[in-house]
């Protein structure tokens, strides 16, 4: 799965389940999650559903040093990858 | 010297099944026009009851929508449909830093609470295992997640807790309300009542207890006092009221629907789900004790009846025991002909049914009603005229568990004690 594609089910997964006020189509590798509106909690939530979506198993705690949708789009990729 | 305050509505808001916007609610009421039809949101083949008043979806689609949001609980979103309503008709929104709107305290009434989330969550669990739930599964499940959705969307920082009584759930929260407004604790008080139990294991918990309507016509389904009534037909929607006081929203200039004379309430000590002749009067009684008025002060009541056979008998003969020879000329109606049962909500709803009735002078109709049930001897209203304005309406709401409230109302008056 290439980084692109990743990015645009990110985006769509962000439009079905992020808050309701952003436009995720605008969303890029460089935007800062904490800045998307999606705070801690509902972060959760959104890991929940990359989880679902990419059919992959995601600890919160491997994720604190992602803070961009970019490093997102990484994380997602080695964990597919592997 | 200890004072009490007069407590008084400033803000309506609706989410309901005849309608979202108070227009439309009062003209299908006054044209006795109902919103019951075949249950749509469920398999109807698989229940005996298979009527419904539902919310219509685009309407539903749309409030979602404008409010930038997007659909979460059904409960918790009718909620804010209907507070965000009624802020704005009470112009507190927004809610900003020292604007009177911060300080609103939110109580809601709901019987099941957020109840779509929490199917969801138990489908999950038992299909794939405890760890494929949701990790916000506790704050999108737990009952007061209506009221915290509520003051966390609008910014209200007084108070936010759930009142849970069956179906006096949201009539016992605006009594609460009342109290807290009536004794100086608190200056405004949001009050919502919400409800949506349209899921398939809280509907086959309804339709095995037998209380639902199993008339084949969802039209005649809900018949009030009728002699040919077999049950309630299951109703979701939202109400709110924002309760002011008097003073502090004549000050602000804010408009007055109506005002809160009184609040009662008692319990049966009886029976879960056999209702009492004697809980309900002594309901009844203390809420005139509280309004300091007596029976003959009283213009119309509206009210619990459910159309089960036991509700409204014993509500009859309550009310008989109440007012005694005032009611021969007492009108009654019921509103769950138009709205259905909205459980939690249905106190709320039928309180802005009967604040519209108020203000129109005109009560609506009891739908329905072609044989009136001798056991129940009431003067229950039709489509004609009363000879008079209404201007004092008592509202009961009795719930299972024996929880009984009674809600006084009347048209706001422009003296100044």
């Amino acid at each position: 799965m290439s980084r692109q594609e990743i990015l645009e089910k990110l985006r769509s997964l962000m439009a079905r389940t992020g808050p309701g006020k952003t436009d995720w189509a605008k969303v890029s590798e460089a935007d800062a999650i904490a800045a998307l509106g999606i705070d801690s909690l509902a972060m959760l939530d959104f890991l929940y559903d990359i989880q679902q979506e990419f059919g992959i198993e995601l600890d919160p705690r491997d994720l604190v040093s992602v803070t961009t949708v970019g490093q997102m789009v990484s994380f997602i990729g080695e964990r597919k990858g592997a | 010297m200890y004072q009490l305050e007069r407590v008084v509505v400033t803000g309506v808001g609706l989410a309901t099944p005849i309608g979202f916007d108070e227009g439309t609610v009062a003209e299908h009421l006054f044209a006795g026009r109902s919103a019951i039809g075949r249950l749509r949101c469920l398999d109807a083949s698989l229940y005996k009851s298979q009527s419904s008043a539902e919310v219509d979806a685009a309407s539903f689609a749309s409030a979602i929508a404008a409010r930038g949001t997007r659909p979460g609980d059904r409960t918790s979103d009718l909620a804010l449909i209907a507070a965000g309503k009624a802020l704005e008709q009470a112009r507190l929104l927004p809610a900003t830093p020292g604007s009177p709107g911060e300080e609103t305290c939110v109580l809601v009434g709901t019987g099941s609470g957020p109840s779509h989330a929490l199917q969801e969550s138990w489908q999950t669990f038992f299909t794939q295992g405890g760890k494929s739930l949701r990790p916000t599964t506790v704050p999108r499940c737990m009952l007061n997640a209506v009221s915290s959705a509520v003051s966390i969307q609008y910014g209200l920082k007084g108070t936010n807790y759930v009142i849970v009584s069956a179906c006096s759930s949201s009539t016992i929260a605006l009594g609460i309300a009342f109290r807290m407004i009536r004794s100086g604790d608190a200056r405004r008080v949001l009050v919502v009542g919400s409800e949506s139990m349209f899921t398939p294991a809280l509907y086959a918990s309804w339709d095995n207890l037998g209380v639902m309507s199993r008339n084949a016509e969802p039209s005649r389904a809900c018949r009030p006092f009728d002699a040919q009534r077999d049950g309630f037909v299951l109703g979701e929607g939202a109400g709110a009221l924002l309760l002011e006081e008097r003073g502090a929203a004549l000050e602000r200039g804010a408009t007055l629907r109506a005002e809160v004379l009184g609040f009662g309430e008692s319990s049966d000590g009886t029976h879960i789900t056999r209702p009492s002749v004697d809980g309900q009067a002594l309901c009844m009684r203390n809420a005139l004790r509280s309004a300091r008025l007596e029976p003959d002060a009283v213009d119309f009541v509206n009210a619990h009846g459910t159309a089960t056979k036991a509700n409204d008998a014993t509500e009859a003969e309550a009310i008989r025991k109440v007012f005694g020879a005032r009611t021969e000329a007492l009108p009654v109606n019921s509103s769950k002909s138009y709205f259905g049962h909205l459980l939690g909500a249905a106190g709320i709803v039928e309180t802005i049914a009967s604040i519209l009735c108020l203000e129109h002078g005109r009560l609506h109709a009891n739908l329905n009603l072609e044989e009136p049930d001798p056991v129940c001897n009431l003067r229950l209203t039709g489509l004609d005229r009363l000879e008079y304005p209404p201007r004092v309406c008592l509202k009961n709401s009795f719930g299972f568990g024996g929880s009984n409230s009674t809600l006084i109302l009347a048209r706001p008056s422009s003296s100044p004690s």
